[in-house]
This record gives C-alpha cells, sequence and structure tokens, in this order.
C-alpha cells in the first residue's frame, strides 16, 4: 500500500470515528452508593438500558458511577434515571448532564 | 458522698455492658472448628483474551474441569484443575449460545446450567459448550425470572432457582414447568422462609436446600420437602451484617463440598466461609495472606476437597486446599 493510500484511508477512519462520536446523543453522570456486588452493578445496568434511547453505559464500580450516553437527539431526565435506578432497588444520589469522556 | 454514688453507678454500668460485649462475643462469635484452607494457586488477570476475565462470577467443577462465567466477556471458559485454559463459549448477547451476564453456574447430569442475569433464563450447554435448551422466560408469573442469580439441580433432575427481583427461589421440573416456591413473589423479608435479593441456591446430598439469601445476610435452609429448617449469619440471622465468624456482608454464592458441608462466598468480607450442614461455623479463608481476595463472588468444591473462588475484583480465579492436606 503507497503513502497515498494511507493518508486517503487514515482519513476516511478519522471521519468516521468523528461522525460516530458527533452520532452519540448526550451523556449523564449518575451517582449511585453501593455498587460494587455484580449483583447490584448488572442490576442498575438492566434497568439502565431498557430506558428508551439508552446508546451505552460505563459502569464505574469503584466509583459508584454510572455514565450513561443517550442516542442523537435523544435526552435523559433526571425522573426517568431516577425510576430506573430505584427499580434495580437503589436510590440515585446523584445527576448531572457531562461532557464527552468527562466522567467526573 | 453524691460523686462516689455517680462513680459507683458510672462504674457498674461500664462493668454491665462489658458483661454483655462478653457474652455477646461468646454467643453470637464462634470459635473456627478448622484452620483455615491454604492457598494453592491464582490465574488471571484482566482482558478478553483465553485465561483472562472481566468480572468473574460463577464457577462449577465438572470431574477435572473447571467452568467459570465471565460475565462481562458474555462467555465461559473453562480450565484444568491447575488453571491451565482449555476452552471457551459464549459471547454477548440474546440469541442461543449467547450470554447475557451469566451469574452462578452449575453442573449436573453432564450439563452446565447458567442463570443468565440479563436475559432472564437458565441456558444449559453440553460441556463441550453447544447450546441444548433454554429454561424459564422474563416476568414475575410462576416460572418465569426476573434476573436469575444461580441454580442448583437435585438428584430427581428438579431445577431450583435463585430469582433475585422477585425475592423468591423457584422450583421447576426439568422442563421448565413450576412446582413450587419459596418466599413472596416481589416482597422483601427477613422472616424465616423470605428473602431480600437471593443469590444462589446449593443442594446436600440429603436433598437439603441452601439458599445464599444475599442482602440478608444470611444462609437459608430448607428440607427436600419444603420445610423450613434453619438460617444461620449474625445475631439470630435477621439481617445483621459484620465481619465477625460467622457473619457475612452479601453472601453472594453456595457450594456444598464432598463431605456436606456448605461453603459460602462472603463478598464484602472478602473470604469464603464453610459451615457444617447444620450451620455450625467450621473456618474462614482469603481474608488476609497469600492469595487473598478483593470481593469472593463464586465458589465451587471438587471431588477432591479443593475450593475454587472466583476473585471479583482482582479478575482472577484461586485454588484453595484445607491445611491438614498432604
Amino acid at each position: 500500500m503507497n503513502t497515498l493510500s494511507r493518508f486517503a484511508l487514515a482519513i476516511l477512519a478519522t471521519a468516521w470515528f468523528t461522525t460516530a462520536a458527533l452520532a452519540a446523543g448526550p451523556s449523564y453522570r449518575l451517582e449511585v452508593a453501593g455498587l460494587a456486588c455484580p449483583f447490584c452493578a448488572y442490576g442498575i445496568e438492566k434497568k439502565l438500558n431498557a430506558v428508551k434511547g439508552v446508546e451505552r453505559l460505563e459502569t464505574n464500580i469503584k466509583e459508584g458511577t454510572v455514565i450513561v450516553t443517550m442516542k442523537d437527539g435523544v435526552t435523559l431526565d433526571k425522573a426517568t434515571a431516577e425510576q430506573a435506578v430505584k427499580d434495580a432497588g437503589f436510590t440515585l444520589n446523584g445527576f448531572k448532564q457531562v461532557s464527552p469522556g468527562d466522567s467526573q | 458522698m453524691t460523686r462516689h454514688v455517680l462513680y459507683k453507678a458510672l462504674g457498674g454500668i461500664a462493668a454491665s455492658v462489658a458483661a454483655l460485649l462478653a457474652v455477646g462475643w461468646l454467643v453470637f462469635v464462634p470459635s473456627p472448628k478448622e484452620p483455615p484452607y491454604a492457598f494453592v494457586a491464582a490465574w488471571g488477570g484482566k482482558g478478553d483474551g483465553p485465561g483472562q476475565f472481566n468480572d468473574p462470577t460463577g464457577i462449577a467443577i465438572a470431574g477435572d474441569e473447571v467452568f467459570v462465567a465471565d460475565a462481562r466477556n458474555g462467555r465461559i471458559q473453562v480450565f484444568d484443575l491447575d488453571g491451565n485454559f482449555k476452552r471457551q463459549f459464549g459471547r454477548p448477547g440474546t440469541g442461543p449460545g449467547d450470554l447475557g451476564r451469566p451469574m452462578n453456574i452449575t453442573v449436573a447430569g453432564g450439563e452446565l446450567y447458567v442463570a443468565e442475569y440479563w436475559n432472564d433464563r437458565i441456558q444449559v450447554f453440553g460441556l463441550d459448550g453447544i447450546h441444548r435448551r433454554y429454561v424459564g422466560r422474563k416476568g414475575s408469573r410462576p416460572g418465569a425470572f426476573n434476573a436469575p442469580g444461580g441454580i442448583a439441580v437435585s438428584p430427581a433432575g428438579d431445577l431450583f432457582v435463585a430469582d433475585f427481583y422477585n425475592q423468591r427461589v423457584q422450583r421447576l421440573k426439568a422442563d421448565g414447568s413450576f412446582v413450587g416456591q419459596w418466599g413472596t413473589t416481589g416482597e422483601t423479608g427477613i422472616g424465616a422462609g423470605s428473602f431480600n435479593y437471593p443469590t444462589d441456591v446449593a443442594i446436600g446430598s440429603d436433598g437439603t436446600l441452601y439458599v445464599a439469601d444475599g442482602y440478608n445476610d444470611r444462609v437459608q435452609a430448607f428440607a427436600a420437602d419444603g420445610r423450613f429448617l434453619r438460617k444461620w449469619g449474625g445475631p439470630f440471622a435477621v439481617n445483621v451484617h459484620g465481619p465477625f465468624a460467622g457473619w457475612f456482608a452479601t453472601v453472594t454464592a453456595l457450594a456444598v463440598d464432598a463431605a456436606g458441608n456448605v461453603l459460602a462466598a462472603d463478598f464484602y468480607n472478602n473470604r469464603v466461609q464453610k459451615f457444617a450442614p447444620d450451620g455450625t461455623f467450621l473456618t474462614a479463608f482469603g481474608g488476609e495472606g497469600k492469595g487473598r481476595l478483593r470481593h469472593a463472588m463464586g465458589v465451587a468444591a471438587a471431588a477432591d476437597g479443593a475450593v475454587f473462588v472466583t476473585d471479583f475484583d482482582n479478575n482472577r480465579i484461586t485454588k484453595w486446599r484445607p491445611s491438614d492436606d498432604r
């Protein structure tokens, strides 16, 4: 593969990843106490995954947080997040929208 | 004079409290009857390659093979008894052979039973990893599950399932038809026969059913005919958690060893506790020293007495032996 082809491929790959990143919707940081046990963590993930419009979840068991990323054009309201966490047997301690890649 | 009386009274109260604590300790913190198990080996590490794990949960033994539920990787990995990788099967998903957060597992009749927490079903595999059938479906009706956490199979072939969010243990025929249940669907409780998020079940050779009553921090035992027999874990086994001998901080898995003793994974206490069938505390291990566990999730006993534990936070499997083994 010559240099030009590699350059073109790199541009295409960058464009694809950028588009994919931009296509994702807003992200939210949920704080839930007592996530260390997998029964708890998977329970919350299961309930949140069932919420319409959820694209992906990133659970940090040690920090007791879940980052919920929504599909493009969809938002997550606090009441819905609260209900999902409650259905999993827990209490939502914190809820805020975060920038992509920001888990703090 | 008044001050003297006050000092005397305070001294009396302090002595009474100390006496009560001493009696409480003697009554509620049993001494071990056996030495702790000795650490033998560990294997794993975080990742998705062969022999690596991303949240190891359930574990089971079949002959000379160790089956491990690798939950976030959505697969089952198989090792020999020394931890050498042999094969793997499953991937995250919902189709036949796919796994959605596999939790506690068991081997019976030459088949592997996997409690799928996300897919609300029990999936049965051949030991070669070929999908054979499902049992159950999503829901709260008889025979349905809401996040099954563990399964046991009786010698007669009946299935016992810890139905986590339904707060019950169900007994089913091999084809999934409902036989009965313990606990009230969807309701937690601390009375005998009630549960607070049951996580796993195990069956003794006499048909006794042991239930890991997860957030009640106790084990409950039921006779083969369904009668409540006993419960243990902390004072009066009524949801009092703690780090002492015989107490729990979330029981996540159970196994019955070849001698009929009950092994319990004591998650937040980072240890496995061993009890006689009548609930007498025998020993504990894993909380300190070599092989120290960081959240004991699953436990399985081999025919030769070795015990295998899924060390959840360390993403590894640990192997232990009774200390007096030669």
